[in-house]
């Protein structure tokens, strides 16, 4: 008897602690969107309304743009400037580790402080950047680049992303390439391959499976990057660099608890989706090869 | 290979990585720069003796809602990895896939039942309630780590305690969690990292500064109207607050690097 229920006590820690919890939290926020609940008084049932406020609500359009441009755009550079020093440091150049070690080195500080190092280095009139710019003649002294204003606001926080997370996908290439064979280096070698063909031919074929995870938890990563938009722009100016989890938070502080579930719900269901394509094609892939 | 890598080539790399190691260093090396630019190094005295910022006080908060949240996910995902990894019983993998399924649930999609929950039960502003979300939130990739590490162990071993009338319990504690150190380290650091970064759950579920965490004090050294002097003062404030971080960072960056692949290598 023992014997059989003792591997459940071995799970119900972390089903607690997780899975009930987190479950709990999605059921919460699915059937909170379909009320009018403002977070202290009752619920009322209102069906779709805030979905179709939500169509309506120009403000969640622009976040949701944000989002999948930050998505998009981190993932493709992080996974690029990653790749390329991960192939560098296959090389093991005299010093490769210190250098590894300094693009890792922000995956270990706390978003919240980079990103109000890169807030205050960011503002216009008095900020670092501006002022470097100024200083050696790219821009005119008069001239305030507005790095966390409407147009460019989105394009610093990707920027601060990467400068945070490309050490992440630097070092999971580097550990996929030090587990391709190296006979397979030695063989295109003989056979006359020069550097960029075995790039081409052998190292990115063998990275299919790890980019593919790299993908995913970009994804994931997009849908919870919360703190560097929340301390650089707060979503601002006018609601302009609005990610879906900011905007989420300011309606719910605004007292719009059921609004903003449905917004919650609308982060899920692409979480969801997302992960499901990308896992299908992952799949596809390599059962063709 | 490197032995075939012509000069050329190694010079065009070398500019590469000191180009981009140049851009990365740039914000550190200013923020260093910034924190005695007006007012010296005497900045970090007024900083750590300032009367609405207690630097000890955050440090302390960070590390102990870190430190708590990362041990309650030692315990319940090696338990529960040992359990995926190694026991037969109904409904394995179906708890599984349902618990790896919340792997991807973003916190900032579900803040307002978690305050909701958090507030009913009388947590709010309290450290447990920040830890326990935490623990929660981080504890599906170390479960996902946990198991693939006790994959890796023989089942033989597994056997040979049951012949000798171990119990299950006991082989876990004796034999398994022996053959885990590093794997149990790596976790151990991952979760400590995750929680001390966390901005998003203190910044829902807490409101009195004596309990803010290094990510919610810094908002304690910013006001409206700032002088220079105070921004230097704020830049050394964020250097202070990031040195627990450097030291994690030097001391377990094995760890660290090896539970970021681990996480991602298999899934």
């Amino acid at each position: 008897m023992m014997r059989r229920i003792q591997p459940y006590l071995f799970v119900l820690p972390v089903t607690l602690l997780a899975g009930v919890l987190i479950y709990y939290a999605i059921g919460f926020t699915a059937w909170a969107s379909l009320t009018d609940w403002n977070g202290l008084t009752e619920m009322n049932f209102i069906g779709l309304g805030n979905y179709v406020e939500l169509y309506r609500d120009p403000l969640f359009w622009t976040a949701l743009r944000n989002t999948l441009m930050f998505l998009v755009a981190t993932i493709a550079i992080q996974a690029g400037l990653g790749l390329l020093i991960a192939v560098i440091a296959k090389e093991r150049l005299r010093g490769s580790n210190f250098f590894k070690a300094i693009f890792f080195l922000p995956i270990a500080m706390a978003p919240a402080i980079i990103a109000t190092v890169f807030k205050y280095m960011l503002e216009a009139n008095y900020g670092s950047v501006n002022e470097a710019l100024r200083g050696l003649g790219i821009i005119e002294q008069s001239t305030v680049i507005q790095w966390l204003g409407a147009d460019l606001g989105v394009w610093s926080i990707i920027m601060i992303n990467v400068f945070q997370w490309m050490g992440f996908s630097m070092m999971i290439y580097y550990a996929a390439l030090m587990s391709i064979p190296q006979d397979l280096y030695e063989a295109a070698e003989i056979d006359g391959a020069g550097w960029w063909r075995r790039l081409r031919s052998i190292t990115i074929p063998s990275l299919r499976g790890t980019t593919s995870v790299l993908v995913i938890l970009g994804i994931v990563g997009a849908l919870k990057t919360f703190d560097i938009v929340w301390l650089t722009t707060g979503g601002g100016p006018g609601g302009s660099t609005h990610f879906l989890s900011t905007l989420l938070y300011e309606e719910r502080s605004n007292r719009q608890a059921g609004y903003s579930s449905a917004i919650g719900m609308v982060i899920l269901v692409i979480a969801f989706v997302l992960a499901m394509v990308q896992i299908r094609l992952a799949n596809r892939d390599g059962s063709q090869r | 290979m490197s032995s075939r890598t012509s000069v050329g080539a190694k010079v065009a790399m070398y500019a590469v990585l000191i180009f981009l190691a140049a851009l990365w260093l740039f914000p550190i090396g200013l923020a260093v720069y910034k924190s005695v630019q007006v007012g010296g190094w005497s900045n970090y005295n007024v900083v750590l003796n300032s009367d609405t910022f207690n630097y000890w006080q955050a440090i302390g908060n960070s590390f102990l809602m870190a430190g708590a949240s990362s041990i309650l996910i030692i315990i319940a995902s090696s338990l529960a990895g040992f359990a995926f990894s190694k026991l037969k019983f109904r409904g394995r993998k179906l708890l599984y896939a349902l618990l790896l399924g919340c792997l991807a649930v973003p916190v900032a999609a579900v803040v307002t039942p978690l305050f909701f929950s958090v507030n009913s039960v009388g947590l709010r502003d309290s450290y447990i309630g920040v830890i326990i979300p935490l623990a929660a939130f981080n504890s599906l990739m170390m479960l996902l780590i946990m198991k693939n590490h006790f994959d890796s162990v023989p089942d033989e071993i597994l056997e040979a305690a049951s012949l000798d009338g171990a119990g299950l319990y006991r082989t876990f504690v004796k034999i398994m969690l022996p053959l885990s150190g590093p794997t149990l380290a790596t976790v151990g650091t991952l979760s400590f990292v995750y929680s001390w970064n966390e901005f998003l759950l203190p910044n829902l579920l807490l409101r009195s500064a004596e309990k803010f965490p290094v990510t919610q004090a810094i908002s304690l050294l910013q006001f409206d109207r700032m002088s220079l002097e105070q921004i230097s003062q704020l830049y050394a404030g964020l250097i202070l607050m990031t040195i627990p971080s450097l030291i994690v960072y030097l001391v377990a960056q094995r760890y660290l690097q090896a539970g970021v692949t681990a996480g991602a290598v298999k899934s």
